[in-house]
């Protein structure tokens, strides 16, 4: 019996070693996580906070699944995999990146409300992927995803290129890009909520416990996303992860406060850093420092990188940070000055309505090329929704205010709308010559709706998406600055601030167009009016098709009058 | 003809042509016209035919889209056209105004003729009928035709083909008159239902000439089908898909396009409850076919009145209805000018129609532009417009039938007469 006993604890053991090892091997090679927050002072006394935090899965074969998570969200994981996507993007945004002021933003932005693109790969029911993956997100998010239905749903031909490492030839045989946006969502707790769900520390410990809801959305700009890619292990690309990059950016406005730019993190956040996730791989706090040279940061940081386009990254390595430090910064100066020469970019640009009333307008775009003796190749990426009829004929180009000879317009892809089905996409690559305003035009008829199309806030009018230019993926000129500091494959020692990798991306402004309104208590009225209209015609018709003249016999008339009189 | 006669004509062509000229000149009257919606639908905008034409020319496919619903063969015509210069366009409308014009005054000849054989009311022996010269300068100084006609709208090329296809029915030219009745259908769909009184003009003599009616009746058909399947073959060649037919007859039946007009529809179906929608729509445009039969059967020895009748049921219920379909019908009008006495409410349609002209721009402005009114202000014009237009119907119907009681009851002149 006892015999029995130990063959069996011996069985016991040898399972819980061999369990162990597969386990621990699993856990060797699999997930790493790491999280850090960049502080940007930006030129007119606003301050940049920038969370990030990437959860790279390994050993990932394209169109294999997995289903061993460790840090890597489940929820995600899953959607990815059932759906067939390949790599996927979902923005929150609500207020406008201000790029004449700011400079381009660290991570990429976003219009105003949501957006969504995905690649998926290619089969049968790829439309129907979408369609569950938008479903599925809206689920998860607390957002109206679900809204992104075909009238919404576009192709770009052009912008919106993988972010993370592909193959063009294997994308564009095996792939397809779907691109939603909804300008009118609000973000709001809701959306943050489930977003910090997915962190492997959650809002415990770690940067993310400083991601505080009632400061978050006290700010002038905020801007929460997740990024779904695949990206290459090695230089040659032979094995590959998949990484989760999610992030949250901000701009709040100290001066406001105080009329002074100092910060520190317990006043920007209301809460203290504790600790880092233990969790996490690399801890990183960043501040990218101002040119001027009269501030002080406390407590000093452990390590300040010079980067090659002149700006210096103080770095504080959270791992070894003594417990509820408040870190700070503050300037030697009474009360902030507004600083005129603020850091302009190269490329941005502003779109807007032209034309009154509520029958017809147009659209103009002005793009501004700032750099001085560079044309840059961009691609102008607008989606108009279908309740306004874009006449194509109409799209003017303007340099400077004056039509030019040489068209800027080097290809145009234009799908033309079709009503409640789909909108109405442009897709422009332009030249923009140095130093000058192009300027697009377009005119539209806005539609009129059925009153059952009407929101019930009708006379607030209908959100038009943000305008997207992003760069050609040729590098030129003044745009070298920026893919300097991109690298794809970040060695450890160099910042994190130095190595997120994007394509350069800058929305316009969203639009809300008034589109008239039938009169929305009537519908009873309506009927009942035409039909009396019609049917006055019917009847009098009818009667003069089926009935015939006849005269009215005198005879027949004095018999009548004598009846009459005999009754009397 | 006389000398002076033909002196008239010149004259009122004459003018007719140097107002339409000199008023193209200022671009500003031509784009506000053509952009006025009383003036041009979805289905016959010029600004929507250039847009087709750019599409077209730039390889897009015109008809995948929402914004051009007219036939493929316009797009070739005004392709055609574009090479020359812009002056060119602006005379085809002009000079496709004129000779329509021109037909009509033929078209009032030859009823003269066909009734000149047909017993008369007494009051009428010492009247001279009317000089044909006044129908054209009717039609051509019609505001509503000058405004149509400088718009641009597309519908010109429909009116003209009825016209055409009424001229050539009278003159019992079989195929001619099939061909312009099926180039009117292929342009606007609505022109199917003229088939009936065209045929029945057609066949007018053939008992006399001793031929087979109901043979006659089968080739005009024939013809008639023939010319219209011919029509749309061409477009598909031109096209290279079948897409137009969707996005051209299935606009004007299914009525996706809910800008306003001058027509019922469109207010009715932006307020309609979703799950009547379709049944309303089947409703109104069957309303819009029934009366091509019983018309027709009534009126058999008059198809002329008929095609003006049908033509006014058609500027009325049509799904995208413009001032330029009123244009056609008021065209015919005068060619019957001996019922104008014993219609009723003459006075009633003419206030109706001033009415109309003068409200609708000033409606429009309150609610689209100024703010100051709403959606019913419009909707309530187009009603009071319908109904104009339906008097006037109406009454030209009963005044055409009283006057026939009477031509073939004199004796019965002083009594009271009623329905029955």
């Amino acid at each position: 019996m006892w015999q029995l006993g130990r063959l069996f604890l011996f069985f016991l053991v040898f399972i819980f070693i061999v369990l162990k090892f597969t386990v621990a091997e699993n856990f060797h090679h699999n997930d790493n996580f790491k999280e850090s927050l960049t502080i940007k002072p930006l030129s007119d006394g606003k301050l940049l906070t920038h969370f990030q935090f990437n959860v790279r899965i390994s050993g990932i074969k394209e169109g294999k699944t997995f289903n061993h998570y460790k840090f890597f969200p489940r929820a995600i994981g899953q959607i990815i995999q059932s759906y067939n996507a390949r790599e996927l993007h979902l923005t929150f945004t609500q207020g406008r990146w201000n790029y004449e002021d700011w400079g381009y933003p660290i991570a990429p932005s976003a219009g105003t409300g949501v957006e969504l693109w995905a690649w998926l790969w290619k089969d049968e029911k790829l439309d129907k992927n979408w369609k569950s993956l938008t479903n599925a997100l809206a689920g998860l998010f607390c957002a109206s995803l679900n809204f992104i239905d075909d009238t919404i749903t576009v192709q770009p031909q052009l912008s919106f290129r993988p972010e993370g490492s592909y193959n063009a030839t294997e994308i564009s045989t095996h792939a397809e890009l779907r691109y939603g946006s909804l300008p009118h969502e609000n973000v709001c707790t809701e959306n943050l909520t489930p977003w910090i769900k997915l962190l492997p520390c959650k809002s415990t410990s770690g940067i993310a416990s400083l991601l505080n809801g009632h400061k978050l959305y006290d700010s002038n700009f905020h801007s929460m996303s997740i990024h779904v890619q695949p990206v290459c292990e090695d230089s040659r690309c032979l094995n590959k992860q998949l990484e989760i990059i999610q992030t949250v950016s901000a701009v709040v406005d100290p001066v406001r406060n105080s009329g002074k730019r100092d910060w520190s993190l317990n006043q920007i956040f209301g809460r203290q850093l504790s600790q880092a996730c233990p969790l996490a791989e690399g801890s990183k706090l960043e501040v990218i420092l101002p040119e001027d040279c009269d501030y002080k940061l406390s407590p000093d940081a452990d390590d300040v990188t010079h980067m090659d386009g002149g700006t210096n990254i103080a770095l504080y390595n959270l791992k070894n940070l003594q417990l509820t430090t408040d870190i700070s910064m503050t300037w030697k100066e009474d009360i902030f000055e507004y600083n005129l020469n603020f850091e302009q970019p190269r490329i941005y640009a502003h779109r807007f309505f032209t034309g009154y009333g509520q029958e017809r307008g147009g659209i103009k775009v002005n793009i501004f090329n700032k750099s001085p003796n560079i044309s840059v190749p961009i691609i102008y990426y607008d989606v108009i929704p279908w309740f306004l009829k874009l006449y194509l004929h109409t799209l003017k180009v303007q340099i400077n205010g004056k039509e030019v000879q040489d068209n800027p317009i080097k290809d145009l892809y234009y799908q033309p709308a079709v009503d409640r089905s789909r909108p109405n996409v442009i897709e422009a690559e332009l030249l923009l010559p140095p130093n000058s305003i192009t300027t697009l035009s377009i005119n539209f008829d806005k539609v009129f709706l059925k009153y059952t199309e009407h929101p019930p806030d009708a006379n607030r009018g209908f959100d038009i998406g943000s305008a997207v230019i992003s760069s050609t993926g040729e590098i030129v000129g003044d745009f070298n600055y920026l893919y300097d500091v991109v690298t794809r494959n970040c060695s450890e020692d160099t910042p994190r601030a130095a190595c997120y990798h994007y394509s350069i991306r800058v929305y316009t402004e969203t639009l809300l167009v008034s589109l008239p309104t039938p009169d929305f208590s009537m519908p009873y009225n309506v009927i009942t009016l035409t039909c009396t209209v019609i049917a006055l015609f019917f009847g009098s018709m009818f009667n003069l098709l089926t009935r015939g003249f006849v005269a009215l016999q005198p005879n027949e008339d004095n018999k009548n009058k004598e009846g009459k009189d005999a009754a009397k | 003809m006389t000398i002076q006669s033909h002196i008239t004509g010149g004259l009122i062509f004459g003018a007719a042509f140097t107002a339409r000229l000199i008023l193209f000149h200022f671009s500003n009257i031509t784009e506000t016209l053509g952009s006025r919606i009383e003036i041009v639908t979805p289905v016959t905008s010029f600004t929507r035919l250039t847009e087709g034409l750019y599409l077209f020319e730039n390889g897009v496919p015109p008809y995948d889209g929402g914004a051009f619903h007219q036939a493929p063969l316009l797009l070739a015509c005004f392709q055609l056209l574009g090479y020359l210069p812009v002056i060119f366009t602006k005379l085809t409308f002009i000079l496709t105004d004129l000779i329509l014009a021109y037909y009509l005054t033929d078209i009032t000849r030859m009823k003269q003729q066909l009734y000149c054989h047909f017993p008369r009311l007494k009051v009428e022996l010492k009247t001279k009928e009317i000089d044909p010269w006044i129908v054209a300068g009717l039609y051509l100084f019609n505001p509503f035709t000058i405004a149509s006609c400088l718009s641009k709208s597309t519908i010109i090329f429909t009116n003209l083909s009825i016209i055409l296809g009424t001229y050539y029915s009278l003159k019992n030219n079989k195929s001619y008159g099939m061909f312009w009745i099926a180039m009117a259908s292929y342009l606007s769909f609505y022109p199917f239902m003229l088939v009936l009184p065209t045929i029945l003009m057609l066949i007018n003599d053939a008992e006399s000439k001793g031929k087979n009616i109901k043979s006659e009746i089968f080739s005009c058909a024939g013809l008639y089908a023939g010319w219209l399947s011919g029509l749309l073959l061409l477009s598909y060649f031109l096209v290279g898909s079948w897409d137009f037919l969707e996005a051209t007859y299935g606009v004007i039946l299914l009525l996706p396009d809910l800008t306003p007009n001058v027509g019922l529809f469109w207010y009715f179906f932006i307020e309609m409850f979703d799950q009547f929608r379709s049944f309303f729509l089947v409703v109104f445009q069957i309303h819009a076919f029934i009366f091509m039969v019983p018309v027709s059967i009534k009126l058999r020895n008059h198809p002329l009145f008929s095609m003006f009748l049908l033509s006014g049921i058609m500027a009325i219920f049509k799904s995208y209805p413009s001032i330029g379909d009123a244009s056609l019908y008021l065209a015919f009008f005068p060619i019957y000018s001996e019922i104008i006495k014993y219609m009723r409410y003459n006075f009633l349609t003419t206030n109706i129609f001033c009415y109309c002209s003068i409200l609708s721009p000033i409606f429009y402005h309150l609610w689209i532009y100024a703010g100051s009114g709403n959606a019913n202000f419009f909707y309530a014009i187009t009603l009071v417009y319908t109904i104009g237009n339906i008097i006037l119907l109406v009454d030209a119907t009963y005044a055409m039938f009283r006057r026939e009681f009477d031509i073939w009851n004199p004796d019965l002149r002083n009594y009271e007469i009623i329905q029955k």
